[in-house]
């Protein structure tokens, strides 16, 4: 089964997402920091990842998605990012445009909170759009 | 040349009569007769006075000189030749010594007109030829006497403009705003020193338009000012930066005789409100995402439960709903924080100084916190000198400074762990150190703690809730008081917050 590994400093939303992605039959990993988030990612080679961006910094989220992809065999992993932050702070968070993707490493911005069926629909979209590539 | 005197204009509304334009009709003109024969003396005196002039009389160059040293003249009558003082000798020593306020006239026999000329060459206004009509005479010396007054009101003039353009000139340049001013081909054709300052550069001439400005916006902006219609002038407001500042510049039209002649810029530096304003966008995006992150967890929670995928487990439901009530209620902590901050920044709080003893503020915020204490089974301490600790300070604010630090100390503290606070007198200051056995923090964590929403996240902290404000509205509050607060901490073994507060003796 999938393996997702999600990093958020919020050990509530971590444990509520894992409770029902597990549930859904996913394996999940949780990190709450960009340290331990690399680690996990290093250790299992996750098939997708989930990452918050305001952690320590309120850029952490960039810097985890920038080291992630320099991981081997992480160049492509479908990462999405989960933000609180309002869409406008001083930079507008828009992956569905080129440049945007490009500069942050992630494929996708989502706001939080996000519905639980809105993210498994995101996991399943990339998860399978994932296996194609492959 | 006598009898055909230089064209008058008169004034616009008002009738041209000699009295007026010699400015007789405001007070009579004073007339210095010089004459070594009596009766042409006193013949002109009588004309002169019956004509409302104030006439005195001489009788040779020398005692003309005096007179008109202790009262002056307006028109001096000098005749051409004279036992003594020659009168072109008289003339030159008058307009020399008096010249600003005496005007000469010469007076001569027919046959010397030649010679009368070539005094007024030398400076003397005009002549009269002796023997002469009293009307003649009269109109002579009004003339004369206009003259006089002219060239006075026009030398007045002349340094009321200097000092005016001396006094635009210091005022331009003590402003506390840049002036620019551009002519319609956009040079730039004025700098004051403060714009030379905010733009860093020295005027010179030759300068470009983007010499001074090379922001596009705002050299379009101005551009677009000195292109407008001068029947419907533009104004534009820009902002720009001048290295470190952030500037505001006022371009409006100049003008010159209704047609565009181009612009003036008025810079203003505008950087602490550009801060401020930078401050309180970072400080509101901040109070939204502190606002949603409790929110997305608590609503994740219910999604969670309401999907029934744990309806077979109502202890895990359980322990998410305990984990939604937390986390409301530090939503609500949170909300009462920022409008407390909110409030003492619009100076809503009522604050009474008294003078105050921290040992007894601190002892019953101690025994507020015990029940708290006790659950985690973390013993308090209070060390103090035995006598009163007194401060002249607001009760609630000192509440508020202990409440936050006792309350992190029993927070981030380990079971069984230990909280002393501890007063001592450090100068003209009180220390009170609140000391706890917890779970401390790095260098790197303490970097930003007295910062709003500032909060250190590791999994030693993961559990426990907070605003991410309580220290910073403790290093807030402090600052009213100049009091201050630092922090002295090492992983696992505990932190100590230091705050001094003067002493009240």
């Amino acid at each position: 089964m999938a393996r997702i590994l999600i990093v958020d400093d919020d050990t509530d939303l971590l444990e509520g997402q894992r409770l029902f992605l597990e549930k859904q039959g996913y394996t999940v990993q949780t990190a709450l920091s960009i340290e331990e988030g690399l680690a996990r990612a290093r250790e299992s080679a996750p098939d997708m990842i989930i990452a918050d961006l305001m952690m320590e910094h309120y850029d952490s989220g960039f810097v985890f998605c920038k080291k992630v992809r320099e991981l081997p065999g992480l160049e492509k992993v479908p990462i999405v990012m989960q933000t609180a932050a309002p869409r406008k702070m001083g930079f507008t968070f828009d992956a569905s445009v080129s440049p945007g993707r490009e500069w942050m490493k992630v494929d996708e911005v989502l706001t939080k909170p996000v519905p639980l069926e809105h993210l498994l629909g995101k996991i399943e979209q990339y998860l399978s759009s994932k296996s194609r590539h492959e | 040349m006598n009898e055909s005197g230089p064209a008058v204009r008169p004034l616009p509304g008002a009738p041209l009569t000699a009295a007026s334009i010699a400015g007789l009709d405001r007070e009579p003109i004073r007339v210095l007769v010089i004459d070594a024969e009596e009766g042409m003396r006193e013949g002109l005196r009588r004309i002169l006075q019956k004509r409302g002039c104030i006439v005195r009389s001489a009788v040779t160059g020398e005692s003309a000189l005096r007179l008109l040293a202790e009262s002056p003249c307006e028109v001096a009558l000098v005749p051409l030749s004279m036992p003594g003082m020659e009168g072109s000798a008289l003339t030159e020593q008058i307009i020399r010594r008096f010249g600003g306020r005496t005007v000469v006239v010469i007076t001569s026999a027919r046959a010397s007109v030649e010679a009368a000329v070539e005094v007024t060459r030398q400076g003397a206004f005009d002549f009269l030829v002796r023997p002469s009509s009293p009307e003649n005479l009269i109109c002579v010396v009004e003339r004369a006497a206009q003259q006089g007054r002219m060239v006075r009101e026009r030398e007045k003039y002349l340094s009321e403009l200097a000092g005016e353009r001396n006094l635009s000139h210091q005022m331009i340049n003590s402003m506390h705003e840049g002036v620019v001013v551009l002519n319609i081909r956009r040079e730039p054709v004025f700098m004051n020193p403060r714009a030379e300052h905010f733009l860093g550069t020295h005027f010179r001439d030759g300068m470009s338009l983007p010499d001074l400005f090379p922001d596009m916006d705002t050299a379009a902006a101005i551009e677009a000012v000195i292109d407008s219609a001068p029947d419907h002038p533009e104004c534009r407001v820009v902002q720009l930066s001048g290295g470190e500042r952030r500037l505001q510049g006022s371009i409006s039209p100049l003008l010159r005789e209704g047609e565009a002649g181009g612009a003036i810029v008025i810079l203003s530096d505008v950087t602490e409100t550009w801060k401020a304003e930078q401050d309180k966008n970072r400080f509101i995006s901040m109070v939204a995402h502190e606002l949603k992150s409790p929110l997305s967890a608590i609503i994740n929670y219910l999604n969670v439960i309401l999907t029934g995928m744990f309806d077979d487990n109502p202890a895990k439901v359980r322990e998410m709903l305990e984990r939604c009530k937390i986390r409301g209620e530090a939503l609500l902590d949170l909300v009462r924080d920022l409008l407390y901050i909110n409030s003492r920044e619009v100076g809503k709080v009522e604050r009474t100084i008294e003078p105050l003893d921290l040992k007894l503020v601190i002892a019953s915020q101690l025994e507020f916190f015990k029940v708290q204490a006790d659950k985690r089974r973390i013993c308090f301490q209070l060390e103090a000198p035995s006598g009163p600790c007194v401060v002249k300070a607001d009760r609630g604010d000192l509440d508020r400074i202990f409440m936050n630090l006792i309350s992190n100390g029993i927070k981030y503290n380990r079971e069984k762990g230990s909280l002393t606070v501890r007063i001592t007198e450090a100068g003209p200051a009180w220390e009170i150190a609140v000391a706890d056995t917890g779970i401390g923090m790095s260098d790197a964590e303490q970097a930003g703690i007295f910062q709003e929403f500032y909060r250190v996240k590791n999994h030693k902290t993961s559990g426990i809730t907070g605003t991410g404000l309580g220290l910073a509205t403790v290093r807030r509050v402090l600052a009213g008081y100049n009091g201050g607060a630092v922090v002295q901490s090492r992983p696992d073994a505990g932190s100590t917050f230091t705050v001094t507060f003067p002493r009240e003796s």
